[in-house]
């Protein structure tokens, strides 16, 4: 049986053949996959090259950047790539020393990076995205969309406790205008990113009736990664968002391709906020000038249309007064003809009453003499006839007295004839007498008184 | 009384009627004064009716 060695010999002769085998660095090109900055201030990193079968990696190594380092390597590298900081998924080039413990085993550490490196894949990764988002006819599809005027209604696509999100809300709250946020959470860093995003699109985009345009903002800080925001995937939804994407990543060089298909592409969050003010008070100050602009009109409008009244007003006076005038011509012509009429009228008539008259005066005169004759001649036969009848009536009268005459009893008295009475009265029949009735005998020249003594 | 209410052509005709009597020898004598001075008044009123008329046609006509 050989000399065993405990495991600490084992692992130390390892590094000593590790440390002989590779005593210089070497740069290396990898793959971050995974990434995190411990308490302490050191940066663990799980570096992978892709492409083995079954999307298993070809290799992985840990790999740490010490904290005095890290300070530098980050910064550098951050600065180099305008804001961009080491994060999962990032290809770099850097320079390793190969190092083992015989505690933790083989590491790789990280002294120097090339950020120019990471630049160029990137820029590659992001000409690949431009390329096929062109391909596919979608690269400018959110740009084409018209921006509503005023945008108060807002999808917000962010963390709830980013700082950008806070600075966006800050911003957007000092503003006189009210604006509507609603906040679709979302991771903005870190792996789960890219998923995390989309999915808030979709819900943003469902919604999509709700808002006036969509705000993708992202951190704030100047340590994030901006890999996501290159992706085919993500852009590729970006830029078919059915409403304005309004994008405030934060970036300092180049433009992510989620900046390129979005509407409106902005620095910061607060530039968003910004934007969005600005485009109400633009709106407000448009409502203004319009406003302004017609009142204006209406009162050139008013001004026109009371000049033209004034105009039209004296126009009417004239013809008024001109057509005062000819009517009271007209009236004069006709009160001249008919006075005129009038007074032939008159004339006529007087005639006509004149010679009506004088035929009146001729029949009241006609009229009375006849009445007069009439009445003279009933006087006449009035007095004739009654002078006719008083001496008809006279002939006749005298004819009496003769005839009486002729009969008067003294003349029959006279030739021996005596009148017989009895108690006064003439006795006409003798029957009447009785024997000793006193009788008066009436002679012509005396009266004889007898009795009666017999009767036969 | 009477006078006034008979008219004119009345009066006439009562005169008339006064005149036939006297033709048809129907006039009683104790009526015959009475009736002359009957109609004699009415003669008298019928020539006062008439001069009153032409006065006032006189009047009227030299109104105008």
């Amino acid at each position: 049986m050989p000399n065993p060695v405990t495991l600490s010999r084992l692992q130390s002769l390892i590094r000593e053949g590790i440390d002989r085998a590779h005593p210089l660095p070497y740069w290396v090109t990898a793959e971050i996959s995974e990434l995190k900055v411990n308490y302490s201030g050191h940066c663990y990193i799980e570096l992978v090259e892709k492409g083995g079968e079954n999307h298993v990696p070809k290799a992985k190594a840990n790999a740490v950047i010490w904290r005095t380092d890290y300070r530098m390597i980050g910064s550098y590298f951050s600065a180099a790539t305008g804001g961009q900081s080491l994060a999962a998924g990032l290809k770099v080039l850097v320079r390793v020393v190969v190092s083992y413990h015989e505690l933790y085993g083989l590491s790789l550490r990280i002294t120097d990076i090339d950020p120019a490196y990471t630049l160029g894949d990137m820029a590659q990764q992001r000409r690949q995205t431009i390329e096929r988002l062109q391909r596919d006819g979608v690269f400018d599809m959110n740009r084409e969309l018209s921006l509503p005027e005023a945008m108060q209604r807002v999808a917000v696509v962010s963390s709830r406790h980013a700082a950008g999100y806070r600075d966006f809300m800050k911003e957007l709250s000092a503003s006189p205008y009210r604006f509507e946020v609603t906040l679709f959470d979302a991771f903005m860093q870190g792996a789960e990113a890219e998923n995390s995003i989309v999915e808030a699109l979709e819900a943003a985009a469902d919604r999509s009736d709700e808002f006036d345009a969509l705000v993708l903002i992202r951190g704030g800080g100047s340590q994030s990664d901006l890999g996501c925001f290159d992706s085919y995937r993500l852009c590729y939804f970006l830029a078919q968002f059915p409403l304005p994407v309004l994008s405030g990543i934060g970036h300092d060089k180049d433009l992510s391709v989620a900046d390129l298909v979005a509407a409106v592409p902005l620095k910061t969050p607060t530039a968003v906020a910004v934007y969005l003010k600005n485009g109400a008070a633009e709106f407000d100050a448009r409502l203004d000038a319009l406003s302004d602009e017609l009142s204006a009109r209406c009162a050139e409008l008013f001004e026109g249309q009371r000049t033209r009244l004034r105009e039209c007003a004296f126009r009417l006076g004239q013809a008024a007064s001109e057509g005062v005038h000819g009517q009271s011509l007209r009236l004069e012509q006709l009160g001249g003809r008919l006075r005129a009429l009038t007074s032939q009228t008159v004339r006529s008539g007087d005639e006509r009453l004149a010679s009506l008259s004088v035929r009146l005066r001729q029949s009241v005169r006609f009229g009375i003499a006849a009445g007069d004759a009439r009445l003279d001649n009933l006087r006449t036969m009035l007095r004739h006839r009654s002078e006719n009848t008083l001496l008809s009536r006279a002939k006749a009268l005298s004819l009496l007295g003769d005839l009486v005459a002729t009969h008067d009893p003294r003349r029959i008295l006279e030739r021996g004839f005596a009148l017989v009475r009895s108690g006064g009265k003439a006795v006409s029949d003798a029957d009447a007498l009785r024997r000793g009735d006193r009788l008066e005998i009436v002679t012509a020249r005396r009266t004889i008184e007898a009795e009666v003594v017999k009767v036969e | 009384m009477e006078k006034k209410k008979i008219t004119y052509a009345q009066a006439i005709e009562e005169v008339e009627r006064i005149l036939e009597r006297f033709n048809g020898e129907q006039m009683d004598v104790d009526e015959l004064g009475a009736q002359v001075k009957r109609a004699a008044d009415l003669i008298r009123l019928c020539k006062e009716k008439l001069r009153k008329a032409e006065q006032e046609a006189s009047e009227a006509l030299e109104e105008e």
